[in-house]
């Protein structure tokens, strides 16, 4: 599904020269779903725009689902990344002037769907996510909770093969992030590869695959984390 | 058409009505004033550009003024005209009380039935001899010129009028809208309700002193020299001589008799350069406006799509995350500011042709053309274009990375 | 804590410069197209008499042909005859004064001085102390001079100082028209805008450069200038002939002091008339009028439709430039919001935060205003290169026009930064410090 091969990103300013990841090797399995952990700084969410094609690298390969990103045009990255991949932020990033049936839209118009097919779908996974009945409010009206789930619809709208989650829980009281969290599994569960990029060991462990990223390279030392298996049963 | 995100766009506008508006106000108010001075400056240019029938470049004219009780008229008048007449470089010349353009002369009115009860027809009277066509550069369309015989001299006090005149082709038709010129040449008409002139001939164009007047091409030449102290001389001359002959003549006017003052001296186009410099000043005056304001609100808004581009950094970043290409963010900004522009534009359609029917009222301004209208639209509509462009293409630079940027 | 609002606005506006240059710009330019116009429709609308504009009138007989008016809406014609600019003035109970114009070349006795061509305003004594033009040397001349039909003559400043250098020439002859005339005054500078006592050849020219008796006009038979309109052919010959005619060619003002002065005069006008109708003539129903200085301006439309145009188009012009500022305003002050929630949180009233953003409306509106100024000059300074007459001569911006330009300014941007400035303190406090 996903292959980085001593992948490189340095960023340059005028005085240093930072590396953000150095000599990064990871691949990721179809249904897997892999959390990536790390201390602030370790460069996991340079890996997270990397591998959601938000950014590029700098040397080394990145295959997504065999294709080799880095020859792609901007354009090509952009429909990649609308067919592919769905997007999960700590932030939400709902748009804050559009109401909920117009923010799982956004991803849908880029595709070029038909209208019908567009409703249909938005109003699918408004449903999954249990806010069907909401969707004419805007973003401002819902609870941070609601607003990840909207999120999450829309990132499923899309029917990605691919669920990247930035810290999803980062703004959310336990409460919610437990039930964010399910969602994600049962996600999961239907097929969908999800990483997730979290500083929550607590969470890491509910996933199937746990790396740790410090100083820009991996150290998949603690893989296995038999609690994910046991919480699926 | 769902590419465009047109009801995403309108949906998101309405929630953000104050800026939107702004820009449409502004829109709607510029494409009035422009629609407006688009059309007055047409109209003043095509005002601007109607033919005196003379041969501008190459025609002056002088006024001289004899003083004393031992000036004798008649004499000089003659004299001079032999002079200036047969002045090399000189086309021809008359003695004449009235220059087109010039804004002073004497007018009467024309009526084919004597008497008061009929409304007459206004015409410009010239005063001129058997060499006004020449100089004048006028062609006869019917009739003849005038003979020699037919000119009398006018006396100082005299108010009758000779027994022929040739008029101007728009005056025949204003006279006898049903005649031919051949069938006008002949005809009497009445001068002043009752006294009769037959129309000896007609010519082509020439145009009366008022520019602003209605009847501008009814002008009236009648056989006759004029006997007066003060009196005006009109000039035509080669191609490139008549500056010299200018000063040579006021010089030579002025040494054959020491009792009369040569002022006066201009051209034909200098004195149209006066008569219509309030239209020219109005022209340039409403080009800088409308320039002006094209730039005023063009910076508005690109000041106010650049200010809703930073307010939604966040939210570019996010679309680009999402598979917005960069086309699609520009056509977003675009789309958006084409929403904006359609409403300002409608509501500027409205506006142009209510200012226009004040002006109407208030004002001597005519009734706009319809063209005019959708003109300003696609100009306004450009305009609009050409201004979120830039900000667009900055919207498109920013990066999806942003998206998973906190803060 | 105005002077810190202005320190805060200082460097609101330092920070974002291009942003402020814009709107500056902005106001600036609107401002400089309003008073521009509005100086050049001040000057055209001024009151050339102000203080007793009330109380002269102008006079309009209506002796027009029977079938048609002199202007369309039955208006009376502008000017009135020879005849009874005559008859009027025999009452001499009212103060009234019938004038015209002529031309003719003025010879001084030095033989040095180039004989020279002037206009001559025909007028009574009764001009002088109606429309009180200043006099440098002398005075007017004295009533019998114009029972007696005398040759003497006031002149202009600047004639005087053409044919006398400037002297004293009061008692000295000089040539006008082939006629030999005595000087009794001088008058001072005297350049009334509009030339209100004549604007039927244009309001806006300079008086004549001499002045002499009416009745002298048919025993010098001097000649006619001005507007000359007939409406019908006059029915003697020569020069008397014309003279008495139904053509309109004379100038008629009276002044009346009270209500009960003008109840009166019209009486004695309609009198006039009907007895004129009794002779035949005045074919036409009773319409005569007096119209006040300024009515009398308006009446003949002094002031240019373009020059009204131009300052309606630059009132559009300013409305442009203010929403072009609020729009830009508003999206300067959203970038503050947090600035504002932290004032707010830590316990600036929204009275306070008001009074600071509009302090830096008010600061924009004064610079806008100020540069506005400058360029108003500059447009005058254009519109009087491109006009290039006796009206744009005149133009200037006096101390009033200043003081309207600058609170024309602060006004309009104050009132633009309102609603930017209600929406910057409507910013609820603290919720902003979290991120975002």
């Amino acid at each position: 599904m996903l292959k980085m091969n001593n992948l490189c990103k340095s960023f340059r300013t005028e005085l240093v020269e930072t590396h953000a990841l150095r000599n990064f090797t990871f691949s990721v399995e179809e249904g897997d779903f892999v959390s990536v952990t790390g201390p602030s700084g370790s460069g996991k969410t340079t890996f997270l725009n990397i591998a959601g094609l938000l950014e590029n690298h700098t040397s080394g390969s990145y295959l997504l689902d065999g294709i080799d990103v880095q020859t792609l045009s901007d354009k090509q990255r952009s429909n990649l990344r609308n067919e592919k991949i769905g997007f999960i932020f700590q932030s939400f990033n709902l748009i804050p002037d559009l109401d909920l049936f117009d923010n799982v839209d956004v991803p849908l118009r880029y595709r070029g769907l038909s209208r019908s097919e567009r409703h249909q779908r938005i109003k699918e996974s408004l449903e999954r996510v249990g806010l069907a009945n909401r969707m004419k409010h805007l973003p401002s009206q819902l609870s941070g909770g609601q607003q990840q789930r909207v999120a999450i619809a829309r990132a499923l709208a899309g029917k990605p093969r691919f669920l990247l989650a930035d810290e999803p829980t980062g703004n959310l009281d336990s409460q919610m992030a437990k039930s964010v969290m399910s969602l994600l599994q049962e996600i999961n569960q239907q097929g969908t590869t999800i990483v997730m990029v979290t500083h929550d060991p607590e969470l890491a462990m509910q996933t199937s695959r746990n790396v740790f990223v410090r100083d820009g390279q991996i150290s998949e030392a603690e893989t296995i984390l038999p609690l994910a298996a046991a919480s699926n049963q | 058409m769902s590419n465009l995100e047109l009801g995403p766009i309108m949906r998101a506008l309405l929630r953000n009505k104050v800026g939107a508006m702004l820009i449409a106000l502004q829109i709607a108010v510029t494409m009035t004033i422009i629609v407006n001075a688009v059309f007055i400056i047409v109209e003043r240019k095509s005002m601007m550009e109607r033919e005196s029938g003379l041969d501008e470049a190459n025609t002056f004219y002088l006024t001289t003024t004899g003083f004393g009780n031992d000036f004798e008229s008649k004499r000089v008048t003659r004299e001079d005209l032999d002079l200036i007449r047969s002045t090399p470089g000189v086309v021809d010349a008359i003695q004449v009380n009235a220059i087109p353009m010039s804004g002073s002369g004497w007018s009467m009115g024309l009526t084919t039935t004597p008497g008061d009860e009929v409304e007459s027809v206004g015409t410009a009277n010239y005063m001129v001899d058997d060499h006004a066509l020449n100089t004048y550069d006028a062609a006869l369309v019917a009739g003849e010129n005038f003979s020699f015989s037919d000119i009398r001299f006018r006396e100082r006090n005299q108010s009758d009028w000779p027994d022929v005149a040739i008029i101007t082709q728009a005056l025949a038709k204003s006279l006898f809208p049903e005649l031919s010129v051949d069938e006008v040449v002949g005809k009497t008409v009445y001068i002043g309700d009752n006294e009769p002139m037959i129309v000896k001939g007609i010519i082509d164009k020439l145009q009366a002193p008022w520019v602003g007047w209605n009847n501008l091409d009814h002008v009236t030449l009648t056989p006759e020299w004029m006997a007066f102290p003060s009196m005006r001389y009109l000039i035509r001359t080669e191609p490139g001589m008549r500056d010299t002959l200018m000063t040579s003549l006021e010089q030579t006017l002025a040494n054959q008799y020491p009792n009369r003052i040569i002022r006066n001296v201009e051209t034909i186009t200098s004195t149209r350069d006066a008569s219509y410099r309030q239209h020219s000043a109005m022209i340039k005056i409403l080009t800088v406006t409308m320039v002006l304001l094209t730039l005023i609100t063009a910076l508005g808004i690109i000041g106010l799509a650049s200010f809703n581009v930073n307010r939604r950094r966040k939210q570019i970043g996010t679309r680009r995350a999402l598979g917005a290409s960069k086309s699609a963010i520009i056509r977003y900004f675009m789309v958006e500011n084409l929403i904006i522009s359609l409403f300002g534009i409608v509501l500027g359609v409205g506006l142009t042709i209510g200012l226009n029917f004040m002006l109407i009222e208030w004002f001597a301004v005519k009734a706009l053309d319809w063209y005019y209208i959708p003109a300003g639209v696609v100009l306004l509509f450009n305009v609009g274009q050409l201004a979120a462009f830039g900000p667009a293409f900055r919207a498109a630079k920013i990066s999806p990375a942003l998206a998973t940027r906190t803060i | 804590m105005f002077i810190y609002y202005m320190k805060l606005a200082i460097k609101s506006i330092r920070r974002n410069i291009w942003l402020s240059s814009l709107m500056v710009l902005a106001v600036a330019l609107g401002i400089g197209a309003c008073m521009t116009t509005i100086t050049v429709n001040y000057m055209m609308s001024a009151n050339p008499i102000p203080h007793k504009s009330d109380q002269l009138f102008y006079v309009q007989l209506d002796n027009w042909g029977p079938h048609f008016p002199f202007n369309d809406e039955n208006e009376p014609p502008d000017q009135v005859t020879w005849r009874d600019a005559n008859n009027l003035m025999q009452h001499d109970r009212f103060k009234q004064v019938a004038m015209g114009t002529s031309g003719g070349v003025i010879e001084s006795d030095n033989r040095e001085i180039k004989p020279f061509m002037a206009g001559i305003r025909l007028t009574y004594t009764t001009f002088f102390n109606l429309f009180e033009p200043p006099f440098l040397y002398g005075g007017p001349w004295q009533p019998t001079a114009d029972k007696n039909s005398e040759q003497v003559v006031v002149l202009s400043k600047k004639t005087n100082q053409q044919v006398f250098g400037g002297e004293n020439s009061v008692g000295r002859t000089l040539t006008i028209a082939g006629n030999r005339f005595r000087v009794v005054g001088v008058l001072d500078d005297y350049e009334p805008i509009p030339r209100f006592y004549d604007v039927t050849t244009g309001a806006f020219q300079s008086p004549e450069d001499v002045f002499m008796p009416l009745t002298l006009k048919l025993p010098l038979e001097l000649g006619s200038s001005g507007n000359n309109s007939c409406w019908k052919d006059p029915d003697g010959d020569g020069f008397e002939g014309f003279l008495m005619s139904e053509c309109i060619n004379y100038q008629f003002w009276v002044q009346l002091d009270n209500a009960a002065e003008q109840e009166q005069y019209m009486s004695f006008l309609n009198a006039y008339v009907e007895e004129q109708k009794a002779l035949g003539r005045f074919p036409r129903p009773l319409n005569n009028r007096i119209s006040s200085v300024m009515e009398w301006m308006e009446i003949q439309e002094v002031v240019a439709d373009d020059a009204q145009i131009m300052m309606w188009l630059a009132a559009l012009f300013l409305l442009v430039c203010l929403l072009n500022t609020v729009g830009l305003l508003l999206s300067k002050y959203a970038t503050r919001t947090a600035d504002i929630a932290l004032r707010r949180a830590i316990g600036a009233p929204k009275q306070a935060i008001f009074s600071q953003y509009i302090t830096e409306s008010a600061l924009i509106g004064i610079i806008g205003g100020v540069l506005g100024l400058v360029l108003a000059l500059a447009g005058i300074e254009a519109v009087k290169s491109m006009y290039g007459d006796f009206v744009s001569e005149h133009v200037a911006i006096d101390l009033t026009m200043v003081t309207v330009a600058i609170a024309l300014a602060v006004i309009s941007s104050v009132l633009a930064g309102c609603y930017p400035a209600y929406k910057a303190c409507s910013v609820p406090p603290a919720t902003q410090l979290r991120n975002q």
